[in-house]
């Protein structure tokens, strides 16, 4: 039960993958090509495809926390012999079935998305950032021309940043097609993001499109989920979290304090 | 007569052991040393008790003009101390100051004036260089780049933010580690993909 909990989650990370290209996809500047035209495509699909699973979750989950706080109310906790919360239990298992079948729908659309965007962003990674570039041009390129004490304009990355999936997609959509070259550094962190992303998601696809096999497999056996477990409300507080961002930990990148507006002294020996 | 008798000294000097006269020189050299006083003495290489920095580098600088070169480490090592006890912008420019002056006086090469200033006092990593691409350079050494990018941030804290009060500076330094480390890890596995 734990690992299709597990591979629910998975999925819901690779839908998250899969929806982050779709921002980097408007990156383009004359210096770094790591945003053809071609991903934009792919992106665009991704994006929907992530949009499309959030409006098929959305209804379900909903329905899962209402049928949760009912078991919980009826005080079912342990009270496996009492008829309703048998019922009450049947229903749950039922709709986490559902939410497994909804993510187990959008998989193969899923899948091939990010593979194809994953494919192209490795050969703009290593063309432009590996062969292209030396370490120092690298750091260079990261610290742009970012003046001292400003904010860099770039979303939250490698992390959840409290935001619907979509709504996410639609800011880094908005940050690579507003950037010139002026925010290469922006873009070669987003595309660094989104690749690791998808990598991981690729992996997580393959790994949940195996466990909702298991887990129908089992349902039909004997209607084993029953009772939901703790770990089946963590996949479902996972999916939650990532697809409609309600999670309330958000992973941030170290920032600056407010500046000073004082100009920094320039040493002659500074590179 | 004189001639053979001079020819017979001469003779007997240049027939003696090589070993032995040089033995004789290092003796009355020694003599000579100890005769002129602290000549050959060892320099008192500490550094003045201050908490003001200026002075604490014009110790500094006396020392090593003293012959005190071998300890220049750890004079930078104790004036950051004394800067991060009255902490304030203007200490960058006294420690560039004594950079320059280092190098200007051939203690240091202008190369490792300019890597010992960037180590400490500028947002870029001095760990962080080289002449090839990243996938040939880099990405073989990646922990090993980035550990030392470690090491050389808390050389940064202490330089920009504990000495200098520069907190951008040392924030932009801190959020670029951790955008190097995320851009070298997608790009280095984008290499890899690419070798297969």
């Amino acid at each position: 039960m734990a690992s299709e909990f597990g591979s629910t989650r998975l999925f819901a990370i690779a839908l998250l993958v899969v929806a982050t290209p779709l921002l980097t996809g408007a990156a383009r500047g004359p210096a770094l090509q790591l945003f053809p035209t071609t991903v934009l495509e792919d992106i665009k699909e991704t994006g929907q495809v992530a949009e499309d699973m959030e409006t098929g979750l959305q209804e379900v989950i909903s329905r899962l926390d209402r049928q949760q706080q009912l078991y919980v109310e009826s005080k079912c906790d342990g009270a496996v012999e009492d008829p309703g919360c048998a019922r009450i239990a049947k229903q749950l298992g039922a709709s986490y079935m559902e939410m497994l079948d909804v993510m187990g729908q959008r998989l193969p659309d899923m899948e091939r998305a990010v593979n194809s965007t994953r494919t192209s962003l490795e050969k703009r990674l290593r063309s432009e950032l590996g062969l292209k570039m030396t370490p120092w041009a690298l750091q260079e390129t990261l610290l742009g021309n970012q003046p001292d004490g400003s904010e860099p304009a770039q979303p939250k990355l490698r992390g959840r940043s409290g935001l619907r999936l979509s709504e996410r997609f639609r800011q880094y959509y908005s940050l690579v097609a507003q950037s010139g070259s002026k925010a290469d550094h922006s873009l070669a962190v987003v595309a660094s993001d989104i690749y690791l992303d998808m990598e991981e998601a690729s992996v997580l696809i393959a790994q949940t499109q195996e466990e909702i096999g298991r887990a129908t497999l089992l349902e039909e056996l004997n209607q084993s989920f029953g009772v939901i477990t703790p770990e089946m409300q963590q996949v479902v507080n996972g999916v939650k979290s990532i697809l409609f961002g309600e999670s309330g930990q958000v992973i941030e990148l170290a920032g600056p304090p407010p500046g000073s507006g004082q100009i920094e002294y320039e040493s002659p020996l500074e590179w | 007569m004189d001639m053979r008798h001079t020819e017979t000294k001469r003779g007997s000097i240049m027939n003696r052991p090589i070993t032995a006269i040089v033995l004789r020189a290092i003796v009355a050299l020694g003599l000579l040393g100890a005769a002129g006083g602290c000549a050959t003495s060892t320099p008192d290489c500490s550094l003045a008790a201050t908490r003001n920095l200026d002075s604490a580098i014009d110790s500094a600088k006396s020392n090593l003009q003293a012959g005190c070169v071998a300890y220049f480490d750890g004079y930078m090592d104790q004036l950051l101390e004394v800067a991060a006890g009255d902490p304030q912008p203007e200490n960058k420019r006294a420690f560039s100051d004594f950079l320059i002056w280092s190098s200007d006086q051939g203690l240091l090469s202008k190369r490792q004036a300019q890597e010992t200033w960037n180590r400490f006092f500028n947002v870029k990593f001095v760990s962080l260089q080289g002449d090839y691409n990243n996938c040939a350079q880099t990405c073989p050494v990646r922990d090993d780049v980035l550990d030392n990018m470690e090491r050389e941030l808390a050389d940064k804290e202490r330089g920009m933010l504990k000495a200098s009060l520069d907190q951008n500076g040392y924030y932009r330094a801190d959020r670029l580690l951790q955008e190097t480390e995320l851009v070298l890890a997608a790009t280095c596995r984008a290499c890899a993909a690419g070798g297969r």
